[in-house]
Protein backbone atom coordinates (compact mmCIF):
# COMPACT_ATOMS: atom_id res chain seq x y z
CA UNK A 1 0.00 0.00 0.00
CA UNK A 2 1.52 3.41 -1.06
CA UNK A 3 2.41 6.01 1.80
CA UNK A 4 -1.00 7.96 -0.35
CA UNK A 5 -3.15 5.23 1.25
CA UNK A 6 -1.82 5.78 5.14
CA UNK A 7 -2.13 9.62 4.22
CA UNK A 8 -6.05 9.18 3.93
CA UNK A 9 -5.46 6.46 6.91
CA UNK A 10 -4.42 9.08 9.25
CA UNK A 11 -7.09 11.41 8.65
CA UNK A 12 -9.55 9.29 8.13
CA UNK A 13 -8.92 8.14 11.78
CA UNK A 14 -8.46 11.77 12.74
CA UNK A 15 -11.44 12.57 11.80
CA UNK A 16 -13.40 9.79 13.73
CA UNK A 17 -11.65 10.28 16.93
CA UNK A 18 -11.35 14.44 16.63
CA UNK A 19 -12.71 16.21 13.97
CA UNK A 20 -16.00 14.79 13.35
CA UNK A 21 -17.62 15.03 16.61
CA UNK A 22 -20.40 17.67 16.22
CA UNK A 23 -19.73 19.58 19.22
CA UNK A 24 -16.61 20.73 17.52
CA UNK A 25 -18.17 21.57 14.79
CA UNK A 26 -20.93 23.63 16.04
CA UNK A 27 -18.20 25.71 18.02
CA UNK A 28 -16.21 26.28 15.08
CA UNK A 29 -19.32 27.93 13.85
CA UNK A 30 -20.92 29.22 16.48
CA UNK A 31 -18.39 32.70 17.21
CA UNK A 32 -17.91 33.56 13.72
CA UNK A 33 -22.07 33.41 13.28
CA UNK A 34 -22.86 35.55 16.08
CA UNK A 35 -20.25 38.01 15.48
CA UNK A 36 -21.79 38.53 12.17
CA UNK A 37 -25.38 38.42 12.67
CA UNK A 38 -24.57 41.23 14.94
CA UNK A 39 -22.98 43.48 12.47
CA UNK A 40 -25.68 43.11 10.38
CA UNK A 41 -28.08 43.60 12.92
CA UNK A 42 -26.58 47.04 13.44
CA UNK A 43 -25.98 47.61 9.62
CA UNK A 44 -27.26 45.15 7.11
CA UNK A 45 -25.79 47.35 3.73
CA UNK A 46 -22.28 46.63 5.57
CA UNK A 47 -22.16 42.97 6.58
CA UNK A 48 -20.81 42.13 2.81
CA UNK A 49 -17.62 44.00 3.57
CA UNK A 50 -16.60 41.73 6.73
CA UNK A 51 -18.41 38.70 5.46
CA UNK A 52 -15.43 37.31 3.75
CA UNK A 53 -13.09 38.44 6.46
CA UNK A 54 -15.35 36.51 9.20
CA UNK A 55 -14.94 33.42 6.96
CA UNK A 56 -10.72 33.41 6.94
CA UNK A 57 -10.69 34.61 10.64
CA UNK A 58 -13.04 30.83 11.26
CA UNK A 59 -10.36 29.30 9.00
CA UNK A 60 -7.16 30.87 10.99
CA UNK A 61 -8.65 30.06 14.29
CA UNK A 62 -10.30 27.07 13.66
CA UNK A 63 -7.53 25.59 11.99
CA UNK A 64 -4.59 26.45 13.55
CA UNK A 65 -6.27 25.50 16.81
CA UNK A 66 -7.48 22.41 16.28
CA UNK A 67 -4.34 21.24 14.32
CA UNK A 68 -2.34 21.94 17.53
CA UNK A 69 -4.67 20.49 19.94
CA UNK A 70 -5.00 16.97 18.57
CA UNK A 71 -1.24 16.74 17.75
CA UNK A 72 -0.10 18.23 21.51
CA UNK A 73 -3.00 15.66 22.85
CA UNK A 74 -1.80 13.07 21.15
CA UNK A 75 1.99 13.63 22.11
CA UNK A 76 0.75 13.86 25.32
CA UNK A 77 -1.26 10.39 25.44
CA UNK A 78 2.25 8.94 23.23
CA UNK A 79 -0.17 8.31 20.57
CA UNK A 80 1.66 10.74 18.41
CA UNK A 81 4.63 7.68 18.57
CA UNK A 82 2.40 5.04 17.42
CA UNK A 83 2.71 7.04 14.17
CA UNK A 84 6.87 7.53 14.40
CA UNK A 85 6.83 4.01 14.95
CA UNK A 86 5.03 2.63 12.16
CA UNK A 87 7.28 2.45 8.48
CA UNK A 88 5.70 6.13 7.51
CA UNK A 89 8.01 8.93 6.29
CA UNK A 90 7.54 11.87 8.14
CA UNK A 91 5.97 14.03 5.08
CA UNK A 92 3.21 10.97 5.36
CA UNK A 93 2.75 11.87 9.21
CA UNK A 94 2.56 15.67 8.54
CA UNK A 95 0.19 14.98 5.48
CA UNK A 96 -2.06 12.81 7.03
CA UNK A 97 -2.70 15.13 10.18
CA UNK A 98 -3.01 18.47 8.08
CA UNK A 99 -5.38 16.66 5.81
CA UNK A 100 -8.07 15.73 8.28
CA UNK A 101 -7.52 19.44 9.93
CA UNK A 102 -8.11 21.18 6.67
CA UNK A 103 -11.09 18.97 6.26
CA UNK A 104 -12.34 20.03 9.51
CA UNK A 105 -11.86 23.79 8.54
CA UNK A 106 -13.44 23.70 5.06
CA UNK A 107 -16.76 22.15 6.66
CA UNK A 108 -17.00 24.75 9.68
CA UNK A 109 -16.24 27.61 6.51
CA UNK A 110 -18.64 25.76 4.06
CA UNK A 111 -21.44 25.41 6.81
CA UNK A 112 -20.49 29.21 7.97
CA UNK A 113 -21.25 30.08 4.40
CA UNK A 114 -24.28 28.05 4.00
CA UNK A 115 -25.77 29.63 6.99
CA UNK A 116 -24.86 33.29 5.43
CA UNK A 117 -26.27 32.78 2.17
CA UNK A 118 -29.34 31.27 3.29
CA UNK A 119 -30.27 33.47 6.10
CA UNK A 120 -28.95 36.91 5.12
CA UNK A 121 -28.66 36.06 1.22
CA UNK A 122 -25.25 36.40 0.70
CA UNK A 123 -24.16 36.31 -2.80
CA UNK A 124 -21.82 34.04 -4.16
CA UNK A 125 -20.00 35.88 -7.32
CA UNK A 126 -17.09 33.57 -8.23
CA UNK A 127 -17.45 29.87 -6.77
CA UNK A 128 -14.00 28.40 -8.01
CA UNK A 129 -12.11 31.59 -6.33
CA UNK A 130 -13.91 31.34 -2.93
CA UNK A 131 -13.35 27.77 -3.07
CA UNK A 132 -9.41 27.72 -3.60
CA UNK A 133 -9.39 30.52 -0.87
CA UNK A 134 -10.74 28.42 1.40
CA UNK A 135 -8.95 25.26 0.67
CA UNK A 136 -5.81 27.36 0.24
CA UNK A 137 -6.48 28.45 3.82
CA UNK A 138 -7.32 25.42 5.29
CA UNK A 139 -4.25 23.95 4.34
CA UNK A 140 -1.91 26.92 5.29
CA UNK A 141 -3.31 27.22 8.86
CA UNK A 142 -3.62 23.63 9.36
CA UNK A 143 0.17 23.13 8.17
CA UNK A 144 1.05 26.19 10.83
CA UNK A 145 -1.36 24.56 13.81
CA UNK A 146 1.00 21.53 13.46
CA UNK A 147 4.24 23.71 13.49
CA UNK A 148 2.94 25.35 16.30
CA UNK A 149 2.37 22.18 18.15
CA UNK A 150 5.47 20.26 17.62
CA UNK A 151 7.68 23.40 19.68
CA UNK A 152 5.55 22.93 22.62
CA UNK A 153 4.43 20.71 25.19
CA UNK A 154 1.43 22.13 26.68
CA UNK A 155 -1.72 22.86 24.98
CA UNK A 156 -1.79 26.12 26.44
CA UNK A 157 2.02 26.82 24.89
CA UNK A 158 0.71 26.11 21.39
CA UNK A 159 -2.35 28.65 22.02
CA UNK A 160 0.13 31.17 23.23
CA UNK A 161 2.73 30.57 20.36
CA UNK A 162 -0.24 30.62 18.08
CA UNK A 163 -2.23 33.93 19.46
CA UNK A 164 1.63 35.51 18.85
CA UNK A 165 0.97 35.31 15.12
CA UNK A 166 -2.93 35.15 14.90
CA UNK A 167 -3.97 38.63 16.47
CA UNK A 168 -1.28 40.73 15.41
CA UNK A 169 -2.13 39.45 11.46
CA UNK A 170 -5.46 39.42 11.92
CA UNK A 171 -5.78 43.48 12.30
CA UNK A 172 -3.23 43.92 9.03
CA UNK A 173 -5.37 41.54 6.88
CA UNK A 174 -8.07 42.98 5.57
CA UNK A 175 -10.51 41.17 7.34
CA UNK A 176 -12.07 44.07 9.67
CA UNK A 177 -10.35 46.81 7.49
CA UNK A 178 -10.15 46.95 3.92
CA UNK A 179 -5.97 46.64 2.89
CA UNK A 180 -6.51 50.32 0.92
CA UNK A 181 -7.43 51.69 4.02
CA UNK A 182 -4.69 50.60 6.14
CA UNK A 183 -2.26 52.89 7.05
CA UNK A 184 0.88 53.00 4.70
CA UNK A 185 3.30 51.75 6.64
CA UNK A 186 1.03 48.96 7.49
CA UNK A 187 0.40 48.00 3.72
CA UNK A 188 4.05 46.02 3.32
CA UNK A 189 3.31 44.34 6.22
CA UNK A 190 -0.12 42.87 4.97
CA UNK A 191 1.46 41.54 1.99
CA UNK A 192 3.39 39.29 4.14
CA UNK A 193 0.72 37.81 5.97
CA UNK A 194 -1.35 34.79 4.30
CA UNK A 195 -4.48 35.54 5.59
CA UNK A 196 -4.23 38.77 3.30
CA UNK A 197 -4.59 36.74 0.32
CA UNK A 198 -7.17 34.14 2.09
CA UNK A 199 -9.38 37.39 2.54
CA UNK A 200 -8.96 39.05 -0.63
CA UNK A 201 -8.96 35.37 -2.59
CA UNK A 202 -12.93 35.10 -0.52
CA UNK A 203 -13.64 38.77 -1.11
CA UNK A 204 -13.80 38.12 -4.84
CA UNK A 205 -15.36 34.69 -4.65
CA UNK A 206 -18.52 36.28 -2.89
CA UNK A 207 -18.20 40.14 -4.48
CA UNK A 208 -16.48 39.53 -6.95
CA UNK A 209 -13.75 42.90 -6.23
CA UNK A 210 -11.37 42.65 -4.90
CA UNK A 211 -8.12 45.22 -3.25
CA UNK A 212 -5.42 43.15 -6.38
CA UNK A 213 -6.31 43.52 -9.99
CA UNK A 214 -6.74 40.31 -10.71
CA UNK A 215 -7.16 37.09 -8.50
CA UNK A 216 -4.51 35.24 -9.99
CA UNK A 217 -1.87 37.25 -7.76
CA UNK A 218 -3.52 36.09 -4.00
CA UNK A 219 -4.11 33.11 -6.00
CA UNK A 220 -0.20 32.43 -6.30
CA UNK A 221 0.52 34.29 -3.34
CA UNK A 222 -1.59 31.65 -1.18
CA UNK A 223 -0.04 28.72 -3.06
CA UNK A 224 3.48 30.12 -2.20
CA UNK A 225 2.41 30.95 1.68
CA UNK A 226 1.30 26.92 1.35
CA UNK A 227 4.30 25.41 -0.04
CA UNK A 228 6.45 27.43 2.42
CA UNK A 229 4.14 26.28 5.14
CA UNK A 230 4.73 22.75 4.48
CA UNK A 231 7.76 22.62 4.02
CA UNK A 232 8.17 24.58 7.28
CA UNK A 233 6.12 21.82 9.12
CA UNK A 234 7.82 19.07 7.70
CA UNK A 235 11.33 20.65 8.88
CA UNK A 236 10.13 20.90 12.22
CA UNK A 237 8.04 17.63 12.70
CA UNK A 238 12.14 15.73 11.99
CA UNK A 239 13.08 18.23 14.19
CA UNK A 240 10.81 18.22 17.07
CA UNK A 241 8.57 15.68 16.58
CA UNK A 242 10.53 12.80 18.74
CA UNK A 243 11.69 14.66 21.55
CA UNK B 1 19.25 -13.27 5.58
CA UNK B 2 18.43 -15.55 8.11
CA UNK B 3 21.43 -16.43 9.47
CA UNK B 4 22.29 -12.57 10.27
CA UNK B 5 21.66 -11.59 13.95
CA UNK B 6 18.01 -9.94 14.60
CA UNK B 7 19.78 -7.09 16.76
CA UNK B 8 23.38 -6.25 16.32
CA UNK B 9 24.36 -3.05 18.44
CA UNK B 10 28.21 -1.75 18.42
CA UNK B 11 30.44 0.84 20.03
CA UNK B 12 26.48 2.78 20.87
CA UNK B 13 26.53 5.87 22.75
CA UNK B 14 23.97 8.61 23.44
CA UNK B 15 24.48 11.80 25.43
CA UNK B 16 22.23 14.30 26.84
CA UNK B 17 24.45 17.54 27.38
CA UNK B 18 26.62 16.65 29.97
CA UNK B 19 24.43 13.48 30.54
CA UNK B 20 26.16 10.27 28.83
CA UNK B 21 22.67 7.97 28.55
CA UNK B 22 24.78 4.85 26.65
CA UNK B 23 28.77 4.52 26.54
CA UNK B 24 30.42 2.21 24.20
CA UNK B 25 27.36 -0.26 24.57
CA UNK B 26 28.17 -3.54 22.27
CA UNK B 27 25.91 -6.63 22.21
CA UNK B 28 24.47 -9.11 19.27
CA UNK B 29 20.73 -11.27 19.75
CA UNK B 30 20.46 -13.53 17.89
CA UNK B 31 17.40 -14.49 16.46
CA UNK B 32 14.63 -16.52 17.67
CA UNK B 33 16.14 -15.71 21.23
CA UNK B 34 14.43 -13.86 24.37
CA UNK B 35 17.01 -11.76 25.44
CA UNK B 36 16.77 -9.39 28.51
CA UNK B 37 18.25 -6.24 29.08
CA UNK B 38 18.70 -5.35 32.27
CA UNK B 39 19.76 -1.96 34.58
CA UNK B 40 18.31 0.01 37.23
CA UNK B 41 16.58 3.55 37.10
CA UNK B 42 18.56 5.52 34.90
CA UNK B 43 20.72 3.10 33.93
CA UNK B 44 19.97 3.92 29.75
CA UNK B 45 17.90 0.64 28.95
CA UNK B 46 14.42 3.40 27.56
CA UNK B 47 17.23 5.01 26.01
CA UNK B 48 18.68 1.88 24.01
CA UNK B 49 14.63 0.83 22.66
CA UNK B 50 14.23 4.42 21.28
CA UNK B 51 17.40 4.19 19.95
CA UNK B 52 16.91 0.79 18.21
CA UNK B 53 12.98 1.79 17.24
CA UNK B 54 14.32 4.84 15.56
CA UNK B 55 13.06 7.59 17.87
CA UNK B 56 16.17 8.46 18.74
CA UNK B 57 19.36 9.49 17.35
CA UNK B 58 22.79 7.77 18.46
CA UNK B 59 26.09 9.97 18.71
CA UNK B 60 28.01 7.00 17.88
CA UNK B 61 28.49 3.52 16.95
CA UNK B 62 26.35 1.09 14.52
CA UNK B 63 22.84 -0.07 15.07
CA UNK B 64 21.72 -2.94 12.85
CA UNK B 65 18.37 -4.60 13.10
CA UNK B 66 17.49 -7.26 10.60
CA UNK B 67 20.73 -6.78 8.54
CA UNK B 68 19.73 -2.83 7.84
CA UNK B 69 20.66 0.57 9.57
CA UNK B 70 18.00 1.44 11.68
CA UNK B 71 19.19 5.50 11.06
CA UNK B 72 19.60 4.74 7.17
CA UNK B 73 16.61 2.81 6.28
CA UNK B 74 14.19 3.60 9.13
CA UNK B 75 11.26 2.34 6.87
CA UNK B 76 12.76 -1.38 6.16
CA UNK B 77 13.67 -1.75 9.88
CA UNK B 78 9.80 -0.28 11.42
CA UNK B 79 8.25 -2.74 9.05
CA UNK B 80 10.57 -5.74 10.67
CA UNK B 81 9.82 -4.73 14.41
CA UNK B 82 7.23 -4.03 16.83
CA UNK B 83 7.40 -2.10 20.08
CA UNK B 84 5.45 -2.32 23.42
CA UNK B 85 6.69 0.83 25.38
CA UNK B 86 6.75 0.99 28.94
CA UNK B 87 2.94 2.71 28.60
CA UNK B 88 -0.19 1.27 27.14
CA UNK B 89 -0.71 3.79 24.58
CA UNK B 90 -3.32 2.91 21.83
CA UNK B 91 -5.89 5.37 21.00
CA UNK B 92 -8.40 6.36 24.09
CA UNK B 93 -11.37 6.39 21.86
CA UNK B 94 -11.18 3.60 19.46
CA UNK B 95 -12.45 0.02 20.22
CA UNK B 96 -9.61 -2.58 20.57
CA UNK B 97 -10.62 -3.58 16.94
CA UNK B 98 -10.27 -0.44 15.30
CA UNK B 99 -7.33 0.40 17.36
CA UNK B 100 -5.78 -2.45 15.68
CA UNK B 101 -7.47 -2.46 12.34
CA UNK B 102 -6.01 1.21 12.14
CA UNK B 103 -2.26 -0.11 12.85
CA UNK B 104 -2.97 -2.24 10.60
CA UNK B 105 -3.56 0.03 8.00
CA UNK B 106 -0.50 1.97 9.00
CA UNK B 107 1.59 -1.06 8.42
CA UNK B 108 0.21 -1.51 4.88
CA UNK B 109 -2.12 -4.62 5.46
CA UNK B 110 -4.87 -5.01 2.85
CA UNK B 111 -8.76 -4.57 4.43
CA UNK B 112 -9.52 -8.42 3.78
CA UNK B 113 -6.13 -8.92 5.81
CA UNK B 114 -6.17 -6.62 8.53
CA UNK B 115 -9.75 -7.47 9.41
CA UNK B 116 -8.41 -11.35 9.56
CA UNK B 117 -5.34 -10.12 11.77
CA UNK B 118 -7.15 -7.89 14.42
CA UNK B 119 -9.82 -11.25 15.03
CA UNK B 120 -6.71 -13.25 15.35
CA UNK B 121 -5.55 -11.22 17.83
CA UNK B 122 -8.42 -10.70 20.06
CA UNK B 123 -8.49 -14.30 19.87
CA UNK B 124 -5.49 -15.19 20.92
CA UNK B 125 -4.91 -12.82 23.28
CA UNK B 126 -8.38 -13.42 24.97
CA UNK B 127 -9.95 -10.04 23.92
CA UNK B 128 -12.67 -11.25 21.52
CA UNK B 129 -15.37 -10.09 23.94
CA UNK B 130 -14.07 -6.79 23.92
CA UNK B 131 -13.65 -6.37 20.31
CA UNK B 132 -15.96 -3.08 20.38
CA UNK B 133 -14.87 -1.79 24.07
CA UNK B 134 -13.18 1.48 23.99
CA UNK B 135 -9.26 1.14 24.54
CA UNK B 136 -9.42 3.75 27.22
CA UNK B 137 -12.69 1.93 28.78
CA UNK B 138 -9.72 -1.74 29.77
CA UNK B 139 -8.20 -2.51 32.79
CA UNK B 140 -4.79 -2.29 32.55
CA UNK B 141 -3.88 -5.58 32.40
CA UNK B 142 -6.66 -5.58 29.52
CA UNK B 143 -4.81 -2.75 27.94
CA UNK B 144 -1.36 -4.33 28.23
CA UNK B 145 -2.56 -7.15 26.52
CA UNK B 146 -4.08 -4.99 23.57
CA UNK B 147 -0.77 -2.77 23.60
CA UNK B 148 1.13 -6.36 22.89
CA UNK B 149 -0.97 -7.64 20.55
CA UNK B 150 -0.89 -3.85 18.49
CA UNK B 151 2.59 -4.49 18.46
CA UNK B 152 2.14 -8.06 16.36
CA UNK B 153 -0.30 -7.03 13.80
CA UNK B 154 2.07 -7.00 11.31
CA UNK B 155 4.29 -10.37 12.19
CA UNK B 156 7.74 -8.32 13.38
CA UNK B 157 10.42 -10.35 13.51
CA UNK B 158 11.76 -8.78 16.44
CA UNK B 159 9.61 -7.24 19.35
CA UNK B 160 11.02 -4.61 22.01
CA UNK B 161 8.98 -4.96 24.99
CA UNK B 162 9.55 -1.96 28.03
CA UNK B 163 8.40 -3.25 31.08
CA UNK B 164 5.68 -5.68 29.81
CA UNK B 165 4.56 -6.91 32.86
CA UNK B 166 4.84 -3.57 35.24
CA UNK B 167 2.03 -2.68 37.44
CA UNK B 168 -0.09 -5.59 36.85
CA UNK B 169 -1.65 -8.27 39.40
CA UNK B 170 0.31 -11.40 39.74
CA UNK B 171 -2.21 -13.34 37.37
CA UNK B 172 -1.85 -11.15 34.35
CA UNK B 173 1.76 -11.00 34.76
CA UNK B 174 1.83 -14.34 34.82
CA UNK B 175 -0.29 -14.91 32.07
CA UNK B 176 1.39 -12.43 29.93
CA UNK B 177 4.88 -14.18 30.58
CA UNK B 178 2.93 -17.21 28.91
CA UNK B 179 2.15 -14.86 25.89
CA UNK B 180 5.62 -13.70 25.59
CA UNK B 181 7.26 -17.54 25.50
CA UNK B 182 4.47 -18.13 23.03
CA UNK B 183 5.45 -14.85 20.85
CA UNK B 184 8.81 -16.09 20.88
CA UNK B 185 8.08 -19.81 19.98
CA UNK B 186 5.77 -18.61 17.24
CA UNK B 187 9.43 -16.84 15.64
CA UNK B 188 9.62 -13.45 17.04
CA UNK B 189 13.18 -12.03 18.55
CA UNK B 190 12.27 -10.60 22.01
CA UNK B 191 14.12 -7.91 23.55
CA UNK B 192 12.51 -7.48 26.99
CA UNK B 193 13.50 -4.73 30.00
CA UNK B 194 12.37 -5.19 33.19
CA UNK B 195 13.13 -4.67 36.82
CA UNK B 196 11.25 -8.15 37.65
CA UNK B 197 14.62 -10.35 37.78
CA UNK B 198 12.88 -13.25 38.35
CA UNK B 199 10.86 -12.28 35.47
CA UNK B 200 13.82 -11.90 33.29
CA UNK B 201 16.07 -15.16 34.70
CA UNK B 202 12.45 -17.32 34.14
CA UNK B 203 11.69 -15.92 30.26
CA UNK B 204 15.36 -15.21 28.49
CA UNK B 205 17.91 -16.95 26.97
CA UNK B 206 20.69 -14.56 27.30
CA UNK B 207 20.82 -11.37 29.65
CA UNK B 208 22.93 -8.17 29.78
CA UNK B 209 23.08 -5.93 32.73
CA UNK B 210 23.29 -2.27 31.31
CA UNK B 211 24.57 -0.32 34.74
CA UNK B 212 25.24 3.65 34.19
CA UNK B 213 25.11 3.40 30.46
CA UNK B 214 27.88 0.69 30.26
CA UNK B 215 27.97 -2.86 29.94
CA UNK B 216 28.28 -4.82 33.11
CA UNK B 217 27.97 -8.18 32.58
CA UNK B 218 26.26 -10.09 29.12
CA UNK B 219 25.57 -13.98 28.94
CA UNK B 220 23.26 -16.43 30.03
CA UNK B 221 21.31 -16.15 33.26
CA UNK B 222 23.35 -19.38 34.49
CA UNK B 223 26.96 -17.47 33.33
CA UNK B 224 25.43 -14.60 35.00
CA UNK B 225 24.79 -16.50 38.51
CA UNK B 226 28.57 -18.22 38.19
CA UNK B 227 29.90 -14.80 38.21
CA UNK B 228 28.97 -14.57 41.61
CA UNK B 229 29.45 -18.27 42.94
CA UNK B 230 31.70 -16.70 45.47
CA UNK B 231 28.99 -14.73 47.19
CA UNK B 232 28.12 -16.48 50.73
CA UNK B 233 24.40 -15.32 51.08
CA UNK B 234 22.06 -15.94 54.28
CA UNK B 235 18.29 -15.24 54.00
CA UNK B 236 17.05 -14.24 57.54
CA UNK B 237 13.40 -13.56 59.17
CA UNK B 238 13.15 -12.25 62.41
CA UNK B 239 10.24 -12.10 64.34
CA UNK B 240 10.35 -8.29 64.21
CA UNK B 241 11.54 -5.60 62.42
CA UNK B 242 14.97 -5.00 62.84
CA UNK B 243 17.42 -1.81 62.44
CA UNK B 244 19.80 -3.36 59.81
CA UNK B 245 22.11 -0.78 61.13
CA UNK B 246 22.17 -2.46 64.17
CA UNK B 247 22.65 -5.78 62.60
CA UNK B 248 25.75 -4.31 60.64
CA UNK B 249 26.95 -2.84 64.11
CA UNK B 250 26.23 -6.08 65.61
CA UNK B 251 27.65 -8.85 63.22
CA UNK B 252 31.60 -7.70 61.55
CA UNK B 253 31.20 -10.94 59.55
CA UNK B 254 27.96 -9.23 57.81
CA UNK B 255 28.94 -7.27 54.36
CA UNK B 256 25.49 -5.87 53.31
CA UNK B 257 21.88 -6.46 54.60
CA UNK B 258 18.71 -5.61 51.84
CA UNK B 259 14.92 -6.37 52.54
CA UNK B 260 13.47 -8.94 50.26
CA UNK B 261 10.32 -10.97 49.90
CA UNK B 262 9.82 -10.85 53.78
CA UNK B 263 12.91 -11.33 55.05
CA UNK B 264 16.48 -9.98 54.79
CA UNK B 265 18.86 -11.40 52.52
CA UNK B 266 22.25 -10.98 54.06
CA UNK B 267 25.80 -10.82 52.58
CA UNK B 268 28.59 -12.21 54.73
CA UNK B 269 31.84 -13.21 54.75
CA UNK B 270 32.24 -16.06 56.55
CA UNK B 271 28.68 -18.03 57.20
CA UNK B 272 29.79 -19.93 60.63
CA UNK B 273 31.42 -16.74 62.12
CA UNK B 274 27.99 -14.50 60.69
CA UNK B 275 25.41 -16.89 61.91
CA UNK B 276 27.24 -17.09 65.62
CA UNK B 277 26.82 -13.22 65.33
CA UNK B 278 23.31 -12.83 63.96
CA UNK B 279 22.26 -14.93 67.25
CA UNK B 280 24.00 -13.29 69.29
CA UNK B 281 22.22 -10.01 68.02
CA UNK B 282 18.95 -11.28 68.27
CA UNK B 283 19.51 -12.74 71.72
CA UNK B 284 20.61 -9.12 72.70
CA UNK B 285 17.73 -7.57 70.68
CA UNK B 286 15.48 -10.18 72.81
CA UNK B 287 14.49 -11.03 68.93
CA UNK B 288 13.85 -14.58 67.84
CA UNK B 289 15.31 -15.86 64.92
CA UNK B 290 12.19 -17.56 62.96
CA UNK B 291 14.28 -18.70 59.94
CA UNK B 292 17.50 -18.71 58.14
CA UNK B 293 18.78 -20.33 54.86
CA UNK B 294 21.84 -20.25 52.67
CA UNK B 295 21.28 -19.12 49.77
CA UNK B 296 22.04 -19.75 45.99
CA UNK B 297 22.89 -17.31 44.07
CA UNK B 298 20.03 -16.11 41.73
CA UNK B 299 20.12 -13.41 38.81
CA UNK B 300 18.78 -10.91 41.44
CA UNK B 301 21.82 -11.34 43.89
CA UNK B 302 24.14 -11.45 40.95
CA UNK B 303 23.09 -8.11 39.73
CA UNK B 304 22.67 -6.34 42.73
CA UNK B 305 26.70 -7.75 43.03
CA UNK B 306 27.02 -5.90 40.05
CA UNK B 307 25.66 -2.25 41.51
CA UNK B 308 27.78 -2.68 44.54
CA UNK B 309 28.96 0.60 45.39
CA UNK B 310 25.60 2.01 44.15
CA UNK B 311 23.62 -0.16 45.99
CA UNK B 312 19.94 1.41 45.26
CA UNK B 313 17.82 -0.20 48.56
CA UNK B 314 20.32 -1.84 50.82
CA UNK B 315 22.59 -1.38 53.77
CA UNK B 316 26.35 -1.62 53.33
CA UNK B 317 28.65 -1.30 55.56
CA UNK B 318 30.30 1.80 55.56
Amino acid sequence: MSQFRRVWAISLKDIESYYGKPPLITWGLLFPAVLLLSVYVKDPATYLAIAPGIIAMTLLFGNTSMAAIVVTFEKRAGTLQRLLLAPLSMRTIVLGKALSASAYGLVSALALTLVLMLVLAMPLANPPIFAAGLMLGAGCFSLLGLTASVMVREVFEAMTLLNFFRFPILFISGVFMPLSQLPYWLKPLALTSPLTYVVELLNFGVTGRSEFTTPLIPLLAGLLFLLASWLLTEATFRRRAYA
Amino acid sequence: MASTPAIVVSGLSKSFGSLQALSEVSFAVPRGEIFAYLGPNGAGKSTTIRILAGLLQRDAGEVNICGADVAQNPVFVKERIGVVPDESNLYPELTCRRNLEYLGELYGLRRGARTLKAGDLLSRFDLADREHTPFGALSRGLKRRLTIAAALVHDPAVIFLDEPTSGLDVASARALRELIRTINRQGATVFLTTHNLYEAEDLSHRVLILIKGRVAAQGTPREIRQRVQGLNLLAATFSQEIDPMHLLQACPAVLRVSPQNGSWRLEVAETHAALEQILAFAGKADLRLKEINTVVASLEDAFLSFLEGHPPESEARP
